[in-house]
């Protein structure tokens, strides 16, 4: 149920947004962002999108192991 | 693998610090990182237990029999995630009143029951709204969505929980919390912050994949060896420090915070959510009068002490025996964010 599913925005219109996950297409719900544009990343979670994101983990990572030192 | 993945997990394999204690709040944190094979890196001093994170498995016995009451004796059609669907309940779980006669539908949103009492204006429709701060914002979308499409046959049965106090009650019960980065997506770091300057308790935002937990659990066993009481977010990508902000808003505008009942914590003061006044028209304990219902657990299961650190599924005497993901004694044994059902999953008895 706390699963969130990252995807690629493809539409927005009137508070809903069709996103787009690994292929599969849906409506979800884009009231809770602000500015949300096609070709955005959001988290998505019980039909709802709620955080805008970056496509990959991968500077995290690097990011937070470098303030260790 | 990149380099600072590796690096992250030469950190892990190579600690040889002081014996630690690490509570994945979430209960998606302990199957991803069962699944990942993350826990055969740790060394041995190093003990992952499992905490309250998993919505379903928090949800009281007496939450199951409200539903059960809704379908069976006032013939209301029950929306929900499909995970409560085999939770035990007093005398039965929901896949027990289908089978008497229940209307039972699982939905992927609360939007989705929404659209359902939309298009069966015949049927009353209630969603059982379960979930800590990452759902409750769906759950009060889909009732000003009913309130603006003007449907008077939809309604939802609240057990909305929220961490804060849930934080407060697990202090001491382990050295570093690893954070549900969901439910920070939506309340931002302010309470784990407090909770770090305050009471002195550890922790970070940890996310989901491989990277962001091996990343994780690589910061917290190098800011553990340290001493001191840290917080940090390991999940930058997704939560801000603020949050959501329009999701708090909603929130707060559509609920208000109550007193509720967590499975194995017991009653938590002013941990849970429930309606506004202004939306006692989609309240369903007030539209179809519900009696006062109360839960009786069954006394074998152990999943209280689980969802409190306490004990391992693994040491519950019904565990893997009479309590299986197929016949399951508790609600941790049948979410698949449940800890039982990830031990069971994950250690060779299927």
């Amino acid at each position: 149920m706390c699963v969130g599913l990252s995807a690629k925005v493809v539409s927005v219109k009137d508070g809903t947004a069709v996103i787009d996950a690994s292929g599969a297409k849906r409506e979800v719900s884009a009231d809770l962002l602000e500015e949300l544009e096609p070709g955005d990343y959001v988290m998505v979670h019980a039909g709802v999108a709620i955080a805008k994101i970056t496509q990959s983990d991968d500077e995290e990572t690097e990011t937070l192991l470098e303030d260790l030192i | 693998m990149n380099e600072s993945i590796k690096n992250a997990r030469d950190i892990i394999t190579g600690y040889k610090g002081r014996k630690l204690r690490i509570m994945e709040v979430c209960g998606t944190h302990t199957h991803e990182i069962f699944r990942l094979g993350i826990r055969k890196l740790l060394p041995e001093q190093v003990d992952l237990i499992s905490g309250p994170g998993c919505p379903v498995c928090v949800t009281a016995v007496g939450f199951i029999d409200e539903a059960v009451w809704l379908t069976l004796e006032k013939g209301c059609t029950v929306c929900t995630f499909g995970d409560l669907i085999r939770v035990p309940g007093t005398e039965m779980s929901l896949a027990g009143a289908r089978s008497e006669g229940g209307k039972i539908k699982a939905v992927y949103s609360p939007l989705d029951a929404v659209d359902f009492a939309e298009k069966e204006p015949q049927e009353q429709v209630v969603f059982l709204a379960v979930g800590f701060e990452t759902t409750t914002p769906s759950a009060c979308l889909a009732v000003k969505t009913a309130q603006k499409k003007g449907l008077k046959n939809f309604s939802i049965l609240t057990a909305n929980k929220t961490m804060p106090n849930a934080y407060n009650a697990l202090v001491g019960s382990a050295d570093a919390f690893l954070y549900p980065g969901h439910v920070n997506a939506i309340t931002g770091n302010a309470v784990c912050k407090k909770l770090c300057e305050d009471k002195g308790v550890s922790g970070v935002v940890a996310g989901f994949t491989a990277g962001e937990l091996l990343t994780a659990m690589a910061v917290t066993l190098t800011l553990a060896d340290k001493g001191e009481p840290f917080f940090r977010n390991c999940y930058p990508r997704v939560v801000k420090d603020e949050g959501n902000i329009p999701a708090q808003k909603l929130i707060a505008e559509v609920m208000e915070p109550c007193d509720s009942e967590w499975r194995g914590l017991g009653l938590i003061p002013m941990s849970g959510m429930r309606l506004r006044e202004e939306y006692a028209e989609f309240d369903a304990r007030k539209k179809y009068r519900m009696p006062k219902i109360t839960g009786r657990p069954n006394p074998a299961c152990r999943c209280g002490d689980v969802l409190q650190g306490k004990c391992k599924p693994s040491d519950c005497k019904v565990f893997g025996k009479v309590c299986t993901p197929q016949h399951p004694i508790g609600a941790c044994m049948v979410s698949d964010e449940g800890a039982c059902s990830a031990y069971y999953q994950y250690s060779g008895l299927v």
